[in-house]
């Protein structure tokens, strides 16, 4: 059956613009819609479905506008909101039981005043993050910058081994990267096994958890302790540093329909 | 019997502006704890706490972060919730629940700032209602058709709200509502109160025309609507009638000024010492 399927994505190329290439290919109409053109009004209504690529705030709205008027969205948009917004980030995380760096939030003035200098090292992160952008390491309270008078978001900082792990179903795919590094940069291939058990462990759970299709988890081995902790969870990332053979596009691609077939699915019974 | 504890979670504009009468009455009857966002440090491992309730008033994003967290670890009720906070600050989204919800809302529209208004006639509204400035309108009169935008949705146009939209500009919409007065309706757990004044748009000195009026069945169906569909317990919510009797509910206040209320401080305390004791 040929679709008509929205990518809420605010760009055409990368793993968006592979998406539309697999759903032309079979036959659908693909329309994305970027912050140039996103309208969120009734016009979204001439697709059957839309993929939520991107997690700021006015796609967050328009999935939400959309799941209310019956259109699917996939992933779901209280999904990508809780992975962006910090707060959100560490109860989603907490209430797996898996284990998570602790945060401070403040306002400059405030940190200033009662945080202790054994508080440091610190990581200074925007309260909705995204990949890398904003992030920094503070050291002191000399590092403590005011912004717009905006409380700082700063967590404690792990002392460890930092990976970027990826998975597609139940496919785990481990890279340690640069501390701080976003998505893009050159990682180091960790191939599976005894070894890195407890991070193929955290992900398994973080995903039966929600029952996520795909996804990406930030994670750190304390060097003293040898703990795992979960830093970052991420929804829909580029996969710009899947290392298997097989291309990820047509199995996220194959997900996405699937999930969409379910969704109908269920819609009808519930009807 | 000993006080009940009730925790105030506040900034420092509605504290030093909004809530002295309520903190005198409070304090005659209950122990109070304040917790000011300027000087509050949120530790994620600290949530020992010993209120028998929260009394939020403020809507600021460190204010958020700590009613979550005290929903989340512990068991104390919190009014109003981080649910029917974030539903009442993000305009958007609850027009989006209102409408779905069955309650006439005034068309409206989320677009890129360079795209033709949706609607000849028209108020351009801030899309997250967080801050404490004041609602400042830009009106124009083009052929009959009445243009409307606050300055502080320009503000935040231009700013880029949330933090997250770079050079990418979106204004939200809301279709004008013709309307002869501005229904005030106040909710405070089960109690309501009715209120019209007329339009700030026509008179910003809106309580020089503000009456106490009777209740009207309809309105009173759709403010306890509107009430459980974003998750409030006290709210502010304004409606605009129009030529043909319809109701729109055109605002929703998760920190209302219960001051304009006879004796609002005093109700708003009781009603918080009724919650903390059940």
């Amino acid at each position: 059956m040929t679709m008509k399927i929205g990518i809420l994505s605010k760009k055409t190329t990368g793993m968006t613009g592979l998406m539309r290439e697999f759903f032309e290919n079979a036959g659908h109409t693909v329309k994305i819609y970027t912050l140039k053109d996103l309208c969120i009004n009734e016009a979204l209504f001439e697709n059957d479905f839309y993929v939520l690529k991107s997690k700021k705030i006015v796609y967050i709205y328009a999935g939400h506008y959309l799941e209310k008027n019956n259109i699917p969205v996939i992933p779901n948009p209280n999904t990508i909101y809780n992975n962006k917004n910090r707060i959100e980030a560490h109860y989603l995380i907490k209430q797996t039981g898996l284990r998570l760096p602790e945060f401070y939030y403040g306002k400059v003035q405030t940190l200033k005043d009662q945080l202790k200098a054994d508080d440091f090292p610190l990581i200074l992160k925007p309260i909705m993050g995204s990949g890398s952008r904003g992030i920094k390491k503070v050291i002191s309270f000399d590092d403590l910058e005011p912004k717009n008078d905006q409380p700082l978001y700063l967590e404690k900082y792990i002392e460890g081994t930092h990976y970027l792990v990826y998975f597609i179903e139940n496919q785990v795919c481990i890279l340690e990267k640069p501390p701080l590094s976003n998505e893009h940069v050159e990682m180091k291939k960790i191939l599976l096994n005894d070894n890195n058990e407890d991070i193929q462990e955290v992900v398994i759970k973080w995903k039966s958890y929600y029952n996520l299709q795909f996804g990406h988890l930030d994670i750190v081995r304390e060097d003293n302790t040898n703990k795992i902790y979960l830093v970052d969870p991420g929804s829909f990332p580029e996969f710009s540093n899947w290392w298997y053979d097989e291309n990820p596009t047509p199995k996220i691609c194959n997900l996405i329909l699937k999930r969409y077939e379910d969704l109908k699915h269920n819609n009808h019974k519930n009807i | 019997m000993s006080k009940v504890k009730i925790g105030i979670i506040i900034d420092r504009y509605h504290l030093e502006q909004k809530a002295t009468e309520f903190l005198k009455y409070l304090k005659l009857v209950a122990n109070v704890s304040l917790y000011i966002e300027e000087s509050y440090l949120l530790k994620s491992f600290d949530s020992t706490f010993d209120e028998d309730l929260f009394f939020v008033k403020g809507k600021g994003d460190l204010i958020l972060a700590l009613v979550k967290l005290i929903e989340k670890e512990t068991s104390i009720p919190v009014i109003n919730s981080y649910k029917g906070i974030w539903n009442a600050i993000h305009r958007f989204m609850n027009s989006v629940l209102l409408k779905k919800a069955g309650i006439p809302v005034p068309d409206f529209s989320l677009i890129p700032s360079e795209y033709p208004p949706p609607f000849e006639s028209y108020i351009i509204k801030n899309i997250i209602d967080q801050k404490n400035y004041k609602f400042k309108p830009n009106i124009e009169n083009i052929n009959g058709a009445i243009k409307v935008s606050d300055e502080r949705a320009l503000t935040e146009m231009y700013n880029g709200f949330y933090g997250d939209m770079g050079n990418y500009h979106y204004l939200y919409y809301q279709k004008f509502i013709k309307s002869e007065w501005e229904y005030k309706i106040y909710i405070i757990g089960e109690d309501i109160y009715f209120y019209k004044q007329i339009p700030v748009l026509v008179n910003p000195n809106k309580m020089e025309s503000r009456r106490k009026i009777a209740e009207i069945p309809e309105l009173k169906e759709l403010a306890f609507k509107a009430v459980k569909t974003t998750g409030l317990k006290i709210t502010s919510i304004d409606f605009l009638q129009n030529k043909n009797g319809q109701f729109f509910l055109s605002d929703i206040n998760c920190t209302p000024n219960f001051n304009y209320i006879k004796n609002g401080p005093k109700i708003v305390g009781e009603y918080l010492i009724e919650q903390a004791k059940k």
